[in-house]
């Protein structure tokens, strides 16, 4: 996707989406008491009330867009966390030392929606004698660095947005999941739902906040800031289809160049889960990532859960009745 | 030149990781726990109370009105009052809690908190006209048509209330939740076990003779029945909480969960006094909220935290 940075300020700002009828009629009542000076406490309690039912009308669909992380070139400059950061205008998470390589955010959070992740893989025990040519390659298999810069894993079928209760997540016009931080209540439905631990709540404003694959520059032709800082080009952007294209044609390339280890996470779906508009080249197991091995679409129990649930109330009010039937005068 | 260390060590002590901190990922959480702490707890206690008897009322009352009439006038408004405490810990355990009217803004079957919330709703509408109904009936305003109706359109969302909360806490992706397909089942069971027992108390408070004697059989077989969607949730939880919990800490509360579902019963079988009705009802509320407390706790529960008695 070209890149028109420079162009950015001369760019009409895009506004909310365009809306129904009846929200533009509710809009119109509320307007003066979003925008203007407050009037009191009674039309700002009215403003708060009506403002999140009005609902717009969704943007035409795009073409799909997601991302695909190459680990292999990964050097762990940790750009993505700076330039997401940065766009983003989220809180520092402070200088920690976590003890853990040199992760000092630890995890994906509410402040934090891109993490690189440092995994050391050296053995223990350094070599007495030199090493012949056959255990040098097992040998750099086990005293390697795997890096890997993690984000939302925007799912074609996201639990966090089949649980969300108040319809702040939607799938945008780009396919991609997106939180209305305006419109969160902080229920937490999404946090318990995503099998990745990518969301948490914020403790500022107590909503649930993630990557938002930079939407709003996405909707201004730009590339999101992580794929635009790396320098490795670990990041990529652009069209999902182009993207699973580009990555099986850069794991054959690594199975010839002798890492047949190299494979693809999360790009087709799965007996379990969906696929994802955000997905990885990984040369080990996901858990070595800290990522799931098998990810498992909970929804997939849900029927089967009501059925018992209206199961086990059937047969108590069944019970309560026969009694009473049986024993009344 | 020398100069001594430790000042220089003070001066600029680094920041230390945690003790016990993992190397890696592998073997650390992957799924972030949802800020309900223990709130959840006493929300599935008070929501399977409130529900529960409301149903237990609603239908002993349309089965049989003559045995049950006095007894669900009183039952209704105490309903309305547990659900309400109920549904002001639902909005507390909210992030924002000015925005619980987000709720309402879509409706999404697929969602169980959604399809939850507004049968919530739903249902304290038709609750509320009841025990406000019922309330006017003791002070000479009888509208028995009008009550009657409203505890009729009041039975199905007030079913649908108490059967989505396990299918809310189950279907997700923490450990332990996700693995408990009974949870549903159990805890839309013990919603009626412990609304017959409210119903009983009231009625035993009342002096409803002919009622005591048909709830007090009724108590003593939901009492066993409950126990086999308890049992079927313990079993598909026994994995997590092999992990989780000593063999000791898993043998002190699985005493204590049975002696609260066989005290009542004993109780029960023995006697059908108002103190021994009062006793055996204290006895399952203590029970229905350690398995809810015990359960709701999975996620907030590291294997190091509780292996190490923390």
């Amino acid at each position: 996707m070209a890149s028109r940075e420079q162009e950015l300020s001369a760019l009409p700002q895009a506004s909310d989406p365009p809306r129904g009828r009846l929200s533009v009629l509710l809009g119109r009542l509320i307007r003066p008491y979003l925008h203007d000076e407050p009037h009191g406490p009674l039309p700002e309690l009215l403003g708060r009330l009506i403002y999140p039912f009005l609902h717009g009308e969704p943007p035409k669909p795009q073409q799909p867009t997601g991302f695909y992380t190459d680990t292999t070139v990964c050097i762990g400059c940790k750009a993505c966390e700076v330039a997401c950061k940065q766009w983003n205008q989220l809180p520092s998470d402070g200088f920690n030392w976590s003890g853990n390589s040199y992760d000092n955010t630890n995890e994906l959070s509410a402040t934090t929606w891109r993490h690189v992740k440092f995994i050391e893989q050296f053995s223990h025990e350094s070599p007495s004698v030199p090493a012949s040519p056959d255990t040098e390659e097992s040998e750099s298999l086990l005293n390697r660095w795997l890096m890997m810069s993690d984000n939302c894993k925007h799912c074609v079928a996201a639990p966090c947005h089949q649980a969300c209760p108040t319809g702040a997540i939607i799938q945008n016009e780009f396919q991609n999941i997106y939180i209305q931080a305006d419109i969160c209540n902080g229920c937490s439905c999404c946090i318990a739902a995503c099998p990745f631990g990518v969301i948490t709540r914020s403790e500022l404003g107590g909503h649930s906040h993630k990557c938002t694959l930079c939407y709003d520059r996405q909707r201004d032709g730009l590339e999101p800031a992580c794929a635009k800082a790396c320098p490795t080009q670990s990041i990529h952007f652009g069209p999902i289809d182009e993207l699973r294209e580009q990555a099986r044609k850069r794991v054959e390339q690594l199975h010839e160049r002798g890492v047949p280890q190299a494979y693809l996470y999360g790009d087709v779906p799965g007996e379990t889960y969906s696929e994802m508009h955000s997905f990885y080249l990984l040369v080990d197991r996901p858990s070595v990532y800290g990522l799931p091995d098998a990810p498992f679409n909970p929804w997939l129990h849900m029927m089967g859960d009501y059925v018992r649930s209206v199961a086990g109330g059937l047969a108590a009010i069944a019970v309560l009745l026969v009694v009473v039937f049986l024993l009344k005068p | 030149m020398h100069t001594d260390s430790r000042p220089q060590q003070a001066s600029a002590e680094p920041l230390l990781p945690e003790r016990g901190h993992e190397v890696g990922y592998e073997n650390g959480p992957v799924t972030k726990v949802p800020g309900w702490h223990g709130l959840i707890a006493w929300d599935a206690l008070l929501n399977g109370m409130a529900t529960g008897l409301f149903l237990a009322a609603a239908v002993s009352e349309l089965a049989a009105p003559a045995v049950f009439m006095r007894v669900a006038k009183v039952a209704y408004p105490v309903a309305l009052v547990l659900l309400l405490v109920d549904l002001g810990l639902l909005v507390l355990d909210l992030g924002d809690p000015s925005r619980f009217h987000h709720m309402l803004r879509v409706f999404k079957p697929g969602s169980p908190m959604s399809l939850g919330t507004w049968c919530l709703t739903i249902f304290s509408l038709p609750l509320t006209a009841a025990a406000a109904l019922s309330l006017l009936a003791e002070l000479g305003w009888d509208f028995e048509w009008a009550r009657l109706l409203a505890v009729v359109v009041g039975l199905l969302p007030g079913f649908a209330s108490a059967a989505y909360k396990g299918v809310l806490l189950s279907t997700n992706a923490q450990p332990g939740w996700k693995d408990a397909r009974w949870l549903g089942g159990y805890l839309t069971n013990s919603a009626l076990v412990m609304g017959c027992g409210e119903f009983l108390v009231l009625s035993a408070l009342m002096g409803q003779t002919q009622a005591i004697a048909i709830l007090r059989t009724a108590f003593i077989v939901l009492l066993v029945l409950n126990v086999i969607p308890l049992g079927l949730l313990f079993a598909n939880l026994r994995p997590i909480h092999a992990q989780l919990y000593t063999r000791e800490q898993q043998w002190r509360v699985g005493a204590l969960i049975a002696a609260g579902a066989l005290i009542p019963l004993g109780l029960m079988l023995l006697k059908g006094s108002v103190l021994s009705i009062s006793v055996a009802m204290i006895f399952l509320l203590f029970e229905s909220w350690l398995v809810r407390a015990v359960y709701v706790k999975i996620p907030h529960t590291s294997p190091l935290e509780v292996r190490s008695g923390e």
